[in-house]
């Protein structure tokens, strides 16, 4: 009997909770598509009369804000920020997992005190050193800082990942005549696959999500647009405007999302895999 | 080969060719694994170098330049600056803005924390387990993670400003709107229910990762001795999770230390600084303004504060963790 009712009150919960995660999203997909009045008066309905694609259509020719240039630049930089973050990562995580020297484990926790740096101490000093190098507002700049950033997390993970690779796998290479190099791009990089996909996955939402930097390292000179600065600088100017807000946020929301349903399992299932890792 | 070496050093140097003095220096390792050891750790710097000097150049040499600059008064375009010594840092200490960012970050991360572990916690156990309604809450929860906090904190203004969602409906039902955006008491207020609406699902997937390290045989002894739910929760769960409360207590309040991108969407710090985070003193008050020395000095505070509080909260932790053990 305790039991059953206990549950009960369980499921009413639940139900609770899924309502108030639902029910933005149901705002923002029912309001997209209605005009400021309706928005202001019932923004709940979803009576059929007043639906129209037209604020959906003005966002997406929005002249201060081309979101589909918004959206390939931001892939763009994912793609490039994983792809430099693994190709920095691996071999370093190779060499400091299976290093017996002090001076590995030294190595090692200076990339882990990056985990202790928030992004908002380092973004004011990097711009002087972007400034040095003559990679401010650029691209490559850009990509290289996100993907260092990266780092920390990527050889947290990585380090005790190889470490629970076997050793003779190394040395059955070596004999065959493989450099080290080698050794791990072919043989031990391919058994990392689980925790590259939880990296991956981890990289991807935070370079995605990424607002303080992209819009200082890249800033408005440079041209350059992510998703967020966008969407920031796009609604920042119309903030009372519900029938600008409303449209931008679903545009700006509707293909993560369509991505995460897709992809759900091993999102979840990548960030669950990396926290009983660690 | 050695041993014929090895005569020949001790017969005295003037009688070597100059190729044979080589090996007399590094009578002790045999030559071959020497060359081995060198490739190895020239592949070792190769392997190493480029991350580490990535970190170096990205992170600790601005973390160093920080430093350096947090004791001038540089405001970011003169050609010189002035040496302060400690000026900035007793400054922030008596800044009440500083003092008021320093409240409100701490009100949202001590009630944030406690929310998105507790809310973690439980839906994690009621979640725990096969099932597709489970699987498909799971992903409710956690979906804002992909949104992006600029793009939820547009959102949720747009549903809670006088104008917005739930205004309307008050006021369509005849009641008084809610200022939840202009008080300055509800707009803390809201600003700490976004924060956990959009952390807590992280706290989830990682608290029922927590549980599958449970093993079954731990819980079926617990039932078959008879204990209730909570006993068996209590007593046996709780304390099997003790390492992933300290991973979730570490995540969520290193994160809710530095929210700035929420409130910058939300309120812009706004009603008159009520919900002004520390994050968004540094950057939105001082970087903006120029007053580059000044926003190092509350940038390195904040380093040494998370630092610090983690470590704390790990060490209390790894206490009562041993204490739970005994």
């Amino acid at each position: 009997m305790n039991r059953k009712a206990g549950s009960r009150v369980g499921s009413v919960m639940l139900g609770l909770f899924a309502l108030v995660m639902l029910v933005p999203l149901y705002l923002v997909i029912v309001n997209a598509f209605k005009p400021e009045s309706a928005i202001r008066q019932r923004p709940f309905s979803a009576a059929p009369g007043v639906l129209s694609t037209d604020h959906l259509r003005a966002a997406l020719s929005s002249p201060d804000y081309n979101i589909i240039k918004a959206f390939g630049v931001t892939v763009m930089f994912v793609v490039l920020v994983n792809v430099l973050s693994l190709a920095l990562a691996g071999p370093a995580a190779y060499v400091i997992a299976r290093g017996t020297r002090r001076w590995h484990k030294g190595m090692l926790l200076v990339f882990l005190a990056g985990l202790f740096i928030p992004g908002q101490v380092l973004v004011i000093p990097v711009i002087y050193v972007l400034r040095f190098t003559g990679l401010m507002g650029t691209i490559p700049g850009f990509v290289l800082y996100e993907a260092t950033l990266t780092l920390p997390l990527s050889m947290f993970l990585f380090v005790g990942y190889i470490k629970s690779i076997p050793r003779e796998l190394d040395e059955a290479a070596q004999i065959d005549g493989a450099g080290r190099l080698r050794t791990f791009w072919q043989v031990i990089f391919p058994l990392m696959q689980p925790v590259v996909v939880t990296a991956i996955v981890l990289h991807t939402i935070g370079v995605w999500t990424d607002f303080v930097n992209p819009q200082i390292v890249l800033g408005p000179t440079s041209g350059l647009y992510t998703v967020m600065t966008g969407v920031y600088s796009a609604i920042g100017l119309h903030t009372t405007d519900l029938s600008v807000v409303y449209p931008t946020l679903l545009l700006a929301i509707a293909p993560v999302l369509i991505f995460f349903v897709i992809m759900q399992r091993k999102i979840v299932g990548g960030l669950t895999a990396g926290a009983t890792k660690g | 080969m050695r041993p014929s070496n090895a005569t020949l050093t001790a017969s005295g140097p003037s009688d070597n060719p100059p190729v044979q003095e080589r090996p007399r220096r590094t009578q002790h390792t045999p030559p071959r694994p020497l060359r081995v050891r060198a490739a190895r750790s020239l592949s070792s710097i190769f392997m190493v170098g480029p991350a580490l000097a990535a970190v170096v150049a990205f992170i600790l040499i601005p973390v160093v330049v920080a430093g350096r600059l947090s004791f001038t008064d540089w405001d970011g375009f003169s050609d010189s600056y002035k040496s302060l010594g400690l000026d900035n840092y007793v400054q922030l200490f008596h800044d009440p803005g500083v003092k008021n960012a320093a409240y409100v970050t701490l009100v949202i991360a001590v009630v944030g924390t406690v929310a998105c572990n507790v809310l973690g916690l439980g839906l994690a156990v009621m979640l725990n387990g096969e099932g597709r309604v489970k699987a498909i809450l799971r992903g409710l929860f956690f979906y804002p993670h992909v949104l992006g906090a600029v793009i939820i904190g547009f959102l949720w203004s747009a549903i809670l400003s006088s104008e917005g969602a739930i205004n309307t409906l008050l006021s369509a039902a005849h009641r008084s709107k809610i200022p939840f955006l202009s008080d300055p008491h509800w707009a803390l207020a809201s600003v700490v229910f976004v924060v956990i609406w959009s952390t807590f699902g992280v706290n989830v997937v990682l608290y029922l990762a927590g549980l599958q390290t449970i093993p079954e045989s731990l819980l079926e002894a617990a039932r078959i001795d008879g204990a209730s739910r909570w006993q068996t929760f209590r007593q046996v769960v709780l304390p099997m999770l003790a390492p992933t409360v300290t991973i979730n207590v570490v995540l969520v309040l290193v994160q809710l230390l530095r929210v700035y991108d929420l409130v910058l969407a939300m309120t812009d710090g706004g009603p008159a600084g009520h919900t002004q985070t520390y994050a968004y003193l540094v950057l939105s008050e001082s970087f903006l303004n120029g007053k580059i020395g000044y926003a190092s000095a509350q940038s390195i505070v904040l380093m040494i504060v998370i630092t610090v509080l983690a470590i704390v909260v790990v060490a209390l932790r790894q206490r009562s963790e041993k204490a739970v053990e005994q």
